[in-house]
């Protein structure tokens, strides 16, 4: 092993694994070498001055024992898992819809849940909610978002 | 005959405003005459983000937002969030609480199935069944209705307790339904079974490899039909599933027709269930005093957990974060529909688009969840 891992104990029992952003792919590879071949979800967490990203890895030869892998990052990019789960694709597609976290190497990173266009990143501390967006159609039948309910064709 | 490339495939658009969708899916189709060449589904049109409305509230308010997205199933919703909120504010609920949750929670599991036999019935053309299946609910619904007095979103368990306590004439009711139903159940079963269209419709028809489906995240009945026994009630037991004898139904099919009989087979196991939970129905107080209403809006949690549960559609997880105030720092939800639907592109490749309805009503979506 290249790289250094600090592991720790959560709250809820589950064995902790800490990375740094740069030595996160070869971990999630020898995790799968391992056995760990189902990704059950990648969450994030907004610190303000830190996005935090965490993998629950479950291990389907052990009864889906879970592991946990935590990364942070400071300027939202972070390395693409779905090269090695399929499941990452929508995950991650979630993660920057809600969050703004740039997964690097993702086959076709755009939003899921809100409409191509929204202003802001809804999960992020600092979304003004008080702003309220308007989902219209432009003249070609796609969603046009913008702060003013009469917009749009 | 030749076809030049560009008039080959058509796009359609089907939804989300479709009868077979189960609600707001919209599927942008590319087809070679009757065949499915590429599937793409667009969703978020019941989004609501609970996970941000979370974030405003006590620890106790959020609750209700959990029954609103497995709107059919909203008592797996509950557990599932409670399961996670009473580990992080350190609250343990009283015995007699955690078998009627499961209780509850295993009614409902009867009453989800039924409405997906149901719908699904519908999206292969069969209008009989239905209402069938409806009789049986409205049944549970009753139920439900006196002992929580609300239907579906029954907002009916709260951190550390219930809203009620179950009484002699709830616990009767409940065995009188658990006596008939079984036999309704074998009329229902039979109404499809028998039937040979339905047959040639599911048979070896939306084959999943497990290899695939563990990769594509699926879990629940669509995974226990490929093969693979994951049922979280069994490899990390919550509430009291340990203490409870049942068996988790696979089937090696894999097909759509293996989806069908599972999920079948698992209701005849929540009827035993059920039937143990009452019989070892303990008695005792109905919420932890630590967490009585006067007090509830005060709890604090700090630190972060992962709880899992089996709700109908699969592994339901929450992860939660909290700061040390009265407020969740972060909810995130593991809907297991959303994850359930990515692999629908991948099991209608080349399939006519019969068979794609029939597919994508195996999958069991409930858009109140899969959108949040």
């Amino acid at each position: 092993m290249t790289y250094e891992i600090k592991e720790e104990t959560g709250k809820d029992g589950r064995k902790v694994f800490r990375i740094g952003r740069d030595h996160l792919l070869e971990l999630m590879k020898d995790l799968k070498d391992q056995g760990y071949d189902h990704l059950t979800l990648i969450s994030s967490v907004d610190f303000r001055d830190r996005i935090e990203l965490i993998y629950h890895l479950e291990k389907s030869s052990d009864n889906f024992s879970i592991i946990v892998v935590k990364t942070e990052t400071k300027d939202t990019h972070i390395p693409s898992v779905t090269p090695l789960w399929e499941s990452a694709n929508w995950d991650e597609r979630e993660q920057y819809d809600m969050m703004g976290v740039i997964f690097d190497g993702h086959p076709d990173l755009k939003r899921i849940l809100l409409p191509e266009g929204w202003n802001g990143y809804p999960l992020r501390k600092d979304y003004d909610m008080s702003k309220v967006q308007f989902v219209n159609m432009d003249e070609e039948g796609n969603d046009y978002v913008s702060f003013d309910p009469g917009d749009g064709w | 005959m030749e076809y030049d490339e560009k008039s080959r495939y058509i796009e359609l658009n089907m939804g989300p405003q479709h009868p077979s969708t189960h609600g707001v899916l919209r599927l942008r189709l590319t087809l070679d005459g009757e065949t499915v060449k590429k599937v793409e589904p667009i969703i978020g049109y019941l989004h609501r983000n609970a996970e941000k409305i979370c974030e405003l509230d006590f620890y106790c308010d959020a609750l209700i937002y959990f029954d609103r997205m497995d709107y059919v199933g909203a008592m797996n919703m509950e557990v599932g969030y409670l399961e996670a909120a009473e580990k992080l504010l350190n609250i343990e609920p009283p015995e007699r609480v955690k078998w009627i949750r499961v209780i509850m929670a295993e009614l409902n599991r009867i009453a989800s199935h039924l409405v997906w036999a149901g719908a699904f019935g519908l999206d292969l053309g069969m209008l009989t069944p239905f209402f069938y299946v409806f009789e049986e609910r409205e049944k549970i619904l009753n139920l439900f209705t006196e002992i929580c007095g609300s239907r579906q979103e029954t907002n009916y368990m709260s951190i550390g307790g219930v809203y009620q306590d179950f009484n002699d004439k709830i616990i009767f009711r409940i065995r009188e339904f658990l006596d008939e139903f079984p036999k309704k159940l074998e009329e229902v079963y039979n109404l499809f079974i028998k039937n040979d269209i339905f047959i040639s419709r599911t048979k070896d028809i939306g084959i999943l490899e497990p290899e695939i489906a563990l990769s594509y995240g699926v879990t629940g009945p669509m995974l226990r039909a490929s093969g693979i026994p994951y049922d979280v009630r069994k490899d990390e037991p919550y509430l009291v599933y340990d203490r409870v004898n049942f068996t988790v139904p696979i089937s090696k099919k894999k097909d759509v027709l293996a989806r069908f009989i599972v999920r079948f087979e698992e209701m005849r196991q929540s009827v035993k269930i059920v039937k143990q939970a009452l019989d070892k129905l303990p008695d005792g107080p109905f919420f932890n005093p630590k967490a009585k209403k006067s007090l509830m809006i005060r709890l604090r949690g700090e630190g972060d957990v992962y709880a899992r549960t089996e709700s109908t559609k699969g592994e339901f997880g929450v992860y939660m974060v909290g700061d040390g105030s009265v407020k969740p720092y972060r909810v995130h939800v593991r809907s297991p529909a959303f994850k359930n639907l990515s692999v629908l592109p991948y099991l209608s490749k080349d399939v006519l688009i019969a068979d794609m309805v029939a597919i994508s009503g195996s999958i069991d979506l409930v858009f109140g969840e899969v959108d949040r």
